[in-house]
């Protein structure tokens, strides 16, 4: 059994994976795409959170909001002027996958290519006897907890979250009951967007910042929503949970091997049940 | 009468102008090495033609309808093996050189067995997770492979030919010759499949496979056939790549040299199994070597994606470049009128 601070920080990752995970299957359900560019998200949200915190002086929380509504502003350009105009879903697919490069290459232009570090904006810990965790840490997690809670409380109770559930299940009926899918879609690639980026500001203050920050969450995003289930929200918190703890529990028994452990599950899950753990059955 | 022998002249007359004029092409591209032996220019053009196999590769593992995004470990499972086998066990090139052919084949039918059956983002995520698999152990396994250290190879022997040798220590030429020689054979043998009955049987398979499972045929065993066959050919690419590059590095064949090789696949078009690949790799590869001398960093991903993404944005229905060349000989050069291609641009 590994020590409590390991799973404390198997958690803190979960909760960026969650998060990650839950934005990419929400634009995946509406526009059916996979957006490989998720992780660039996160990553220009830790940019900008960093510039707003460094450069401009803003608090931090307002830092998060303010890179929030930039990334999402992004997103929905992207989605307008780029991904809606290339037809075809393989050449979606690989227009995200290439978009990954240039937001790469823009931020390594403007940020440079080194490591900075964010000041810990809570510091000092919580001790609990056993095992202590860092303010920093708790924050993560309560702030993902609010997030998600925020995000349910949408879906399940408000308009907007209705027409969003059922334009995942049913496009077309969806739109003959007047909810115009193509203006939900921008709204669901915002939101997703903006998911990525707080993502990407909430740990700022936790790992160091480059550019190249964003590729493995992404990827992480990506296994846990395909074992979880293809176009499944559940599936996509479960998958994000498992990853997370699997990456810092299985790394304490056996270090680097840990990524190999965790491919080979993915590849394993995959192949047993292809539909993922909470998908709808292939036909 | 006359009518239809015009017709059949003019037909034949536009196959065989295109065909020619890339037999010109492939022969000026042969001659290089006599007008100028720049290294810069030589390794461009080599590691276009090593990249263009594995391309080719993808191209094919797509026509049967599988999206792999682990291409690249095949160049890296190609390039250990050949290294590992010259170094630690003193082969010498020649034997490893196929030998990595060969483990990269095999090891591509065993997977491809298991994993193929899994189809679209299943596969992809699969294929995604093995490629790292391969990169983590070929980065940890210090005793065997140096980790990020890299194994130094050492250059094919000298071969005598009489009058002169071909000596691959002393320059780029016999390189450049050898590379062009197997991404000759892969395109041939490549293009040779697609015309015959076993790549048709590659585009039923993935067209409709319902269709083709009620027809009789295996979708097993035509994926397991393609996947095998760019698994040798990719092989033989890496070992190549890590003979000429006298080093090999895990970094050099991670998730992100298969998504290059996927865009080169796609952006040079995946309607015909050589041609688009050969294409898409020799104008990315290039692209992204001149911009990478240009010393600024971040320029050169920049301005990669930014040209994929033009490219997919405005090419006609977004079928990469090799279609240009269609285009461009049936718009400019015979100025047809009722060309297909023009009519359904609307939707």
């Amino acid at each position: 059994m590994p020590p409590a601070g390991i799973w404390i920080d198997g958690l803190a990752q979960s909760c960026i994976y969650v998060t990650m995970a839950f934005g990419m299957v929400l634009v995946f359900s509406i526009l059916g795409i996979l957006n490989w560019t998720h992780g660039q998200f996160f990553m220009l949200g830790s940019i900008i959170v960093y510039y707003a915190v460094t450069a401009w002086g803003i608090p931090f929380p307002i830092g998060i909001l303010i890179s929030g509504l930039l990334v999402a502003a992004l997103g929905v350009l992207i989605k307008k002027g780029i991904l809606d105009r290339v037809k075809g879903d393989l050449y979606v697919g690989v227009v995200t996958l290439a978009l990954i490069f240039a937001l790469e290459g823009a931020a390594s232009m403007l940020f440079g290519m080194e490591d900075r570090g964010l000041a810990i904006v809570l510091p000092g810990v919580l001790d609990l006897g056993a095992f202590s965790i860092s303010y920093q840490k708790v924050a993560v997690i309560l702030f993902t907890l609010v997030v998600m809670t925020i995000m349910y409380v949408v879906l399940n109770y408000t308009k907007t979250g209705l027409a969003i559930r059922a334009a995942a299940q049913q496009p077309q009926a969806a739109s003959l009951y007047g909810v115009s899918v193509q203006k939900l879609s921008l709204e669901v690639m915002a939101i997703g967007c903006a998911l990525a980026a707080i993502a990407g500001c909430i740990v700022a203050p936790l790992y160091p910042i480059n550019p190249f920050i964003g590729r493995t969450p992404m990827i992480m995003a990506l296994l846990a929503i395909v074992i979880g289930g293809l176009g499944s929200l559940t599936g996509a918190i479960v998958g994000g949970l498992i990853l997370g703890f699997l990456n810092s529990v299985i790394a304490y028994y056996v270090s680097y091997l840990s990524e190999v452990v965790l491919f080979a599950l993915v590849i394993l899950i995959l192949l047993v049940r292809p539909q993922g753990l909470f998908g709808e059955p292939l036909k | 009468m006359i009518h239809f022998f015009k017709t059949i002249y003019l037909m034949d007359y536009k196959n065989f102008v295109p065909k020619i004029v890339i037999g010109i092409v492939v022969f000026l591209i042969l001659l290089v090495p006599v007008f100028t032996q720049h290294v810069v220019i030589l390794s461009m053009l080599i590691m276009s033609g090593l990249w263009a196999i594995a391309a080719m590769g993808f191209t094919l593992v797509l026509r049967t309808g599988q999206f792999s995004l682990g291409q690249a470990a095949f160049m890296a499972l190609g390039g250990y093996a050949s290294a590992i086998l010259t170094v630690h066990l003193d082969w010498p090139f020649w034997p490893s050189f196929f030998a990595a052919g060969l483990i990269s084949g095999i090891i591509a039918c065993l997977i491809g067995m298991v994993v193929l059956r899994v189809g679209g983002i299943y596969f992809s995520i699969i294929t995604l997770a093995l490629g790292e698999i391969v990169r983590i152990i070929a980065q940890n396994w210090e005793d065997v492979t140096r980790g990020s250290r890299g194994l130094i190879t050492s250059p094919p022997p000298t071969i005598p030919m009489g009058f002169f040798e071909i000596n691959f220590a002393a320059s780029n030429v016999p390189y450049f010759y050898f590379t062009f020689l197997l991404a000759g054979i892969t395109g041939l043998i490549f293009w040779r499949m697609g015309e015959s009955s076993i790549g048709r049987a590659f585009a039923g398979v993935s067209l409709n496979k319902d269709l083709a499972e009620h027809e009789g045929m295996s979708l097993m065993k035509y994926r397991v056939i393609a996947f095998t066959i760019a698994g040798i050919f990719t092989g033989l690419a890496g070992s190549l790549y890590a003979h000429f590059l006298s080093v090999i590095t895990p970094n050099v064949f991670g998730l992100w040299q298969s998504i290059q090789i996927m865009i080169m696949s796609i952006v040079g078009g995946i309607s015909s199994l050589a041609g688009g690949p050969v294409i898409g790799a020799m104008l990315l590869y290039s692209l992204g070597e001149y911009l990478s001398r240009l010393q600024t960093p971040g320029l050169q991903p920049l301005l990669f994606g930014g040209v994929v993404v033009l490219v997919l944005l405005f090419l006609p229905k977004g079928t990469g470049m090799v279609d240009l060349w269609e285009r461009f000989w049936k718009k400019i050069v015979w100025r047809e009128e009722d060309w297909l291609g023009d009519n359904d641009d609307e939707d």
